[in-house]
Formats: structure tokens, sequence, C-alpha cells
């Protein structure tokens, strides 16, 4: 017995002399944690409440940042409208595609791995700027692709210069970035059991009847989390209207990040730009929240009884 | 054991270099608010003391940053330059912190706040007049500190846009530059358009008209919604009005609603008559771009307003049509000639500056030394100093063309533009009109009412 706890004293030591050293080895991350992120985050809330010119200090002004957002700015209820607009028609567009995609891959082909990475070539540039200039290029007034159109007595189009094409030439960028959702849904699709199937071709269903009560209802934990993640990167898109367009024609792909950065490196204002990060932060939240509010209705666990 | 003490030794020692960064950083911090006649008193004498010393006693090494932007001849020129002087003063490291003008302003607004900004700063004149405060008290003051400027013409350098802020020098201009009308002379000719005699803007519209009659694929004015903005409407509204947008005295506005609406309605006949190419096709070529625009390197423009310091890059673009340097248009009843030379950017040193003798020695070499002027060239316009020019002329840096487009902008002594309707965000409220009527999504009565009443919020905002 005396043996037993003198034991568990001195594991109880060696452990706490672990922690100890735990605590060194994650210094790196959580001085970055605590500087780099938390410390902004918590100032930037401060700054929404701050008139703070960037040469200046800030100096609070209650809720003036966000009421001039609200009733007196002229581009804010614009590049709100913008931003969701971008959402809508990058995320389920995106999301549909790399379903396509995923199911049209999820098969037994000779050379399927090569397709597979094809692919998803083009997620690996990821939000580059390279990719957003390559973008640009290709459909400019003469460029690749409309000098395709060309060819078959269409256009030119003036895709970033007509403020009805250039948010969607830009969505269409962000859609054709659908490998890393695709790679996840294959993933997905695979991990289906197959007895599932068997037993559905055995009472006679066909193929769409068994992805829409099979295949659909085991991926949704997948689409589920696709459609958390891509809303949140859209509603905080940048890259591509500040290098393609520069958030015009006629405001046309002013975003809420382009928005944002002009409020705050352009014109310095940081408490501005501090409000409306908040603004985007709570958006983000709120449509997230309702989402996982309403995944009980319709996401699968298959752990669920 | 041994293993684990290794790693928490190397974590440790990661953990304090990075440290080890920001206690640097917060060094220069605390060593930068001292008040700026200490700092320039004692920059002053110790130039002296530098001057005379350099290269003939051993000196503590110094390292200064210098940040500068630009394309590769000015990059390559100004690296030369700074080889140069580290010859001459062995004991001072010069580093280059260069980029493209993209996001220049925001990164120095961010490092000026932050009291990370390198010792010898280039600044764009209209982003200077922001920064400049008696309050911030970011920059040395040069003549108290005192740098040479006796190279220098006193008018020229005395002026707000060139770097001279409530008596003190602020920044030094790096060259001439103002509005320059670059035209491709073989294709006026052929059209019948004469840019070096005395024209309206009137007669701009009709010259439009005639270069489309000549071939429907042409245009007069090769402009973009900025360029509209910044130089057409600005310097008619100058024309019309005799005063600046907003009084830089008493944070009024000079321009009238109906002003306002004169100067649209012009830029909507631009439009309208064909004068420009249409706004959703130069939408691709905004900003400084507009040499990318493929009508243009075809030759397909009769001409184009630019900047001085831009205009080779324009000429470049197309090296095969033969370029002269064109009058202005003046408005018949004009109470002014609206056009200014002024200074593509001025140089300055930052009053936080660990050492600003060094750097002011620096910028010695830079302006007044001339193997320096010899190997600037005209990489930042045409040089700011008459002995600088001359060097450049009898070297053949400077283009005969490029001598008339200075010539042309000096001649015209118009008023210099205001700090608040120049500002990066009062620039913007006319360049967003503009495109609005080029898009016919609004009127000049609407352009005007809203141009009126957006620069009374922001002169609320910047008062």
């Amino acid at each position: 017995m005396k043996k037993t706890v003198h034991s568990g004293v001195a594991a109880c030591k060696k452990y706490s002399r672990r922690d100890n050293q735990a605590y060194i080895y994650l210094l790196p991350w959580l001085a970055g944690f605590l500087f780099l992120q938390l410390y902004p985050f918590c100032s930037s809330l401060y700054y929404s409440f701050a008139d703070y010119q960037i040469t200046a200090k800030p100096v609070w002004c209650g809720f003036n940042n966000y009421r001039n957002l609200f009733t007196k700015d002229t581009e804010f209820w614009n590049s709100l409208w913008v931003t969701i607009k971008f959402t809508l028609y990058t995320v389920p567009g995106k999301l549909a595609l790399a379903l396509g995609i995923a199911v049209f891959l999820n098969r037994d082909l000779k050379g399927i791995n090569l397709i597979r990475t094809l692919y998803y070539i083009p997620s690996l540039f990821g939000g580059s700027v390279a990719v957003a200039i390559l973008w640009k290029l290709l459909f400019m007034d003469r460029g690749v692709v409309n000098a395709f159109l060309n060819t078959i007595h269409i256009g030119p189009i003036q895709f970033w210069g007509d403020p009805g094409y250039a948010l969607k030439t830009i969505c269409a960028l962000e859609i054709w970035q659908f490998g890393s959702s695709m790679v996840m849904l294959l993933a997905a699709l695979k991990n289906v059991p197959r007895d599932l199937y068997e037993a559905a071709e055995i009472d006679g269903a066909g193929r769409i009847r068994k992805f829409v009560n099979i295949t659909f209802p085991q991926i949704t934990p997948i689409i589920f989390f696709n459609l958390i993640m891509q809303t949140i990167q859209a509603m905080q898109n940048f890259t591509s209207a500040f290098v393609i367009t520069n958030g015009g024609p006629m405001k046309s792909t002013y975003v809420l990040g382009m928005k944002l950065y002009k409020e705050g490196f352009t014109y310095f204002r940081m408490g501005s730009a501090s409000a409306i990060s908040w603004v985007i932060f709570t958006i983000i939240i709120v449509f997230t929240l309702t989402l996982f509010k309403s995944s009980s209705a319709w996401v699968f666990y298959g752990d669920e009884d | 054991m041994k293993r684990q003490w290794a790693a928490i030794i190397l974590t440790a020692a990661l953990a304090l270099a990075g440290c080890s960064g920001n206690e640097a950083g917060s060094d220069t911090a605390t060593a930068t608010d001292p008040s700026s006649a200490d700092t320039s008193a004692a920059a002053k004498e110790e130039t002296t003391t530098a001057r005379e010393a350099s290269g003939t006693e051993e000196r503590e090494p110094v390292t200064l940053r210098f940040s500068w932007w630009g394309g590769d001849e000015r990059l390559a020129a100004t690296l030369k330059v700074i080889e140069q002087f580290q010859e001459k003063y062995p004991h001072i490291t010069v580093e280059a912190e260069y980029g493209s003008s993209d996001g220049y302003n925001d990164k120095l607004a961010t490092q000026l706040a932050a009291g990370t900004e390198p010792d010898i700063i280039q600044i764009e004149p209209g982003n200077m007049a922001l920064l400049a405060s008696d309050e911030t008290n970011y920059f040395l003051d040069l003549k108290e500190a005192g740098f040479d400027f006796s190279l220098f013409e006193e008018d020229y350098i005395s002026q707000r846009i060139n770097g001279c802020y409530g008596g003190k020098q602020l920044g030094i201009p790096t060259g001439v530059a103002g509005i320059a009308l670059v035209v491709n002379q073989d294709l006026a000719e052929a059209v019948g358009i004469d840019f070096t005699q005395e024209y309206t803007w009137d007669d701009l519209i009709e010259w439009g008209k005639k270069v489309r009659e000549y071939d429907d694929s042409m245009y007069l004015l090769c402009s973009n919604k900025d360029y509209l903005a910044n130089i057409v409407a600005r310097t008619y509204a100058k024309q019309i009005s005799g005063s600046q947008a907003i009084g830089d005295d008493d944070k009024i506005q000079k321009m009238t609603q109906e002003d306002w609406k004169t100067v649209y309605e012009y830029v909507q006949q631009l439009y309208d008559n064909e004068v420009v190419a249409p706004a959703a096709y130069m939408a691709a070529y905004g900003g400084d771009n507009m040499q990318a625009d493929p009508n243009w390197i075809e030759g397909k423009y009769v001409c184009c307003f630019t900047w001085v310091s831009l205009s080779e890059i324009m000429t470049a673009a197309n090296p095969s049509a033969n370029y002269i340097a064109g009058n202005f248009p003046v408005a018949q009843s004009a109470k002014s000639v609206g056009f200014f030379a002024n200074t593509p950017q001025v140089i300055s040193i930052s009053s936080r500056s660990e050492h600003p003798q060094e750097a002011l020695l620096f910028l010695d070499y830079f302006f007044n030394d001339e193997e320096a002027m010899e190997t600037l060239g005209t990489v930042r316009s045409a040089p700011p100093t008459k002995k600088a020019r001359e060097i450049c002329a009898k070297t053949g840096s400077m283009s005969p063309l490029l001598a008339d487009i200075v010539n042309v902008a000096a001649s015209y002594t118009g008023i210099v533009d205001d700090t608040i309707s120049y500002s990066q965000e009062g620039r913007q409220i006319m360049i967003d009109q503009i495109e609005a009527l080029g898009f016919s999504s609004t009127t000049p009565q609407q352009a005007a009412e809203d141009t009126y009443s957006l620069y009374n919020n922001l002169i609320e905002v910047m008062k």
C-alpha cells in the first residue's frame, strides 16, 4: 500500500515537471496566439468604438463608427450587398461543382489518380496574387477567353469593364478553386458503406435514388463543414477584388474586405475599419450558429442511433 | 534528459530571438519621441562633424534604412548611388527597402504609426500633406538640421507641395514634375491637329470628333477615370473658379455646386463625343496602367495626359511613334491657368532616426554630389536642381523630349492642389463621380451635388 502511494506521488511529480516543460514547448505558439491573434482581436474591438486615425492616438467615441457605417456611409450597404452576392454565388457554386466532380472521380478508371491531381491543381494556388493576375489577363478585352468567344462570333465581352460581369467573373475564379472541397467530398464518398448500395440495388433503387437516399445523407457532415468554412472564406474575400478590379467598375466588386482595407490603409481610419471587421465577424457568427442549429435537421452522423 | 534540455535551450533561444527583434523595435519606438528641435539641433552639429570627420578617422559602423518605390531603372540607379556612397563613407551601410508604388503609402502609414519607419523615406507629396503635422512630428526639419540647399531654387522648395510645411523643410523635392501632354505628332498631323498652339477645352471636343471621323477605331485622348479626375476635371475646375477646391487655410469649399456641374458637364461631353474611349473599356487599364492599353501601344490615340515622371513610360510603350510635348488647354474665360509644376516625390528623414547626421550625409551626397547626379539621371523625373539638369543633358540621360515636357510643365504657374480634395479620399470622390458619368449612372447635376456634399463630410473628418 505504502509503495503504491509513494509511486503515485512520484508519478505526480514526474507529470507536473513534464507539464512545465510542455509549457516551454508551447511558448512560441502561445506567444504567437496571445500577441498576434488575441491581442489584435481584443484591440480591434476597442478601436471599433474609437476615433482612431492611424497617425494619432485612439479616442473613445462610443457607437459613432457603427452609426456612421449604417447611416452616413454611402458605400457600406453596397459593399455588404456585393459581399452577400459573392457568398451566394461562390459557396453553392463551389460546393456543387466539387460534389459533381467528386462523384465523377469516384470510380475506377484508368489513370484516375492523374485526373484527380489535375482537378486539384487550381486549389494549390490558393488565393494567390499570381492566380488573380492570370485570371485578369485571361478575361481581358484581348485575352484568351475573348479570343475564343471571337471565333464563335461572340463579344468581345468586357468582363472587367462591365459592372454586370465583373463580380460574376471574380466568382468564377473562386469557384474554379474547388479542389480542396472536392478532395474532402471524394474521401467522404469513398467512406459510404458498400453494403448500403447493395441493399438498395436489391430493393431495385436506381442511380438517382441511391444518390439522394444513401450518398447524400452519408456525406452531409462534410458538406456541412465545407459550407461553414467556405462561407467564412467568402465573407472575408479580398485578394481577387483588390488585384483584379480594385473594387470597380462602379463598385460592383467592392466587397467588405476591400472597403475595410480602403478605410484602414488608404484613408487611415482604423476605427472605422475595425468596426467593419466586427460587422463581418458578427455576420459570420450569426450565420455559423444558425447553420449549427439547423444541422440537427439535415446533417447525418453515422454514430447516431 | 540531455535531449530534453537541449530542446528547452533551443526553444528558449528561438523565443528570445523573436523577442530581441521586438526589443529593438521598441527601443526605436521609445527613442522616437524626442522633440524635433532637439533632434534637429543635434543633427546639425553632428552633420558638420560627420562631414569633417568622414573618411579620415575610424567611426562606429552605422546602418541606415532607405525606402522608395519605382521601376527597375530607378532601382538600378538608386542601388548604384548607394554603392558609391558606401565606398565614400565605408562606416555607413544603407539598406535598400524598395518596391512598387502599390500599397507603399499604406505600408508607410503603418510603419510611422508603429515607429518602425526607415531613416530615409521617399514620400508622395499628396500623402506627405497628410503625414506632416506638428502633432505627429514624424520628419526632421532639414533646413534646421543643416542640409545644404544652396543648389535649390528658394521659390521651388518653399512650396508646401515640395516639402515645406509651416516654414519647416520636412522633405526635399526629387525632381521637377507636373502634368505632361504626350502627343503622337505624326498621327496629330495626319488628322490635322496642332497641339503646339494655344487652344481651349472646347477645341479638344472638336478635335475629338475629327479623330473619330478620320478613323473610328481611334480616339483623341487616352485617359481613364483617374486621369480624367486628377488632371482634366481638377484643372478645368481651377480654371473656371480661379481657386483651390477647398481652401488650405480656412478649410472651406471654394467651388460652388454650379462650378462642379460645369466641370462634370465638360467630362460628360468628353464621353458623349467619344473624345475618350468608353469607361467600360478603360476600366481594365485603371490607375497608372494606361501604357498597357493595347490601343495606346498600337498608336490609336493622338495624345494622353500623364505626369512628367511617367511620360517616358507612356512613350516607351509605343517606341515607333514620334512624340512631342503638347501645350495645355486653357479656357477662354479662365481665371487661372490651373496647370502647375511640382515634384513627383519628396525625400525625408524620420525625426526618430537614430542616425540623423549620417542620413543627412547620404541626402547631401544624393542631391548635391555631381557623381550621384550623373548616376541618378532622370529616374525620379527631371532633377530638381539646375546643376543636375545640366549634367543630365550633357550625359544624354535626359532626352530632348523629356526636356521639352519639363519646360512646358514649368511654363504654367497655376494653383497648387489643396490638401483635402487632393488627399486619397478627396481624389476618390471625384474619381467615383467621373466613373458614374462614364457609365451614365449619374448626371452632372447629381454628381455636382454629391461632390459638394461629400467634400463637406470630408472637411468635417479632416479638420
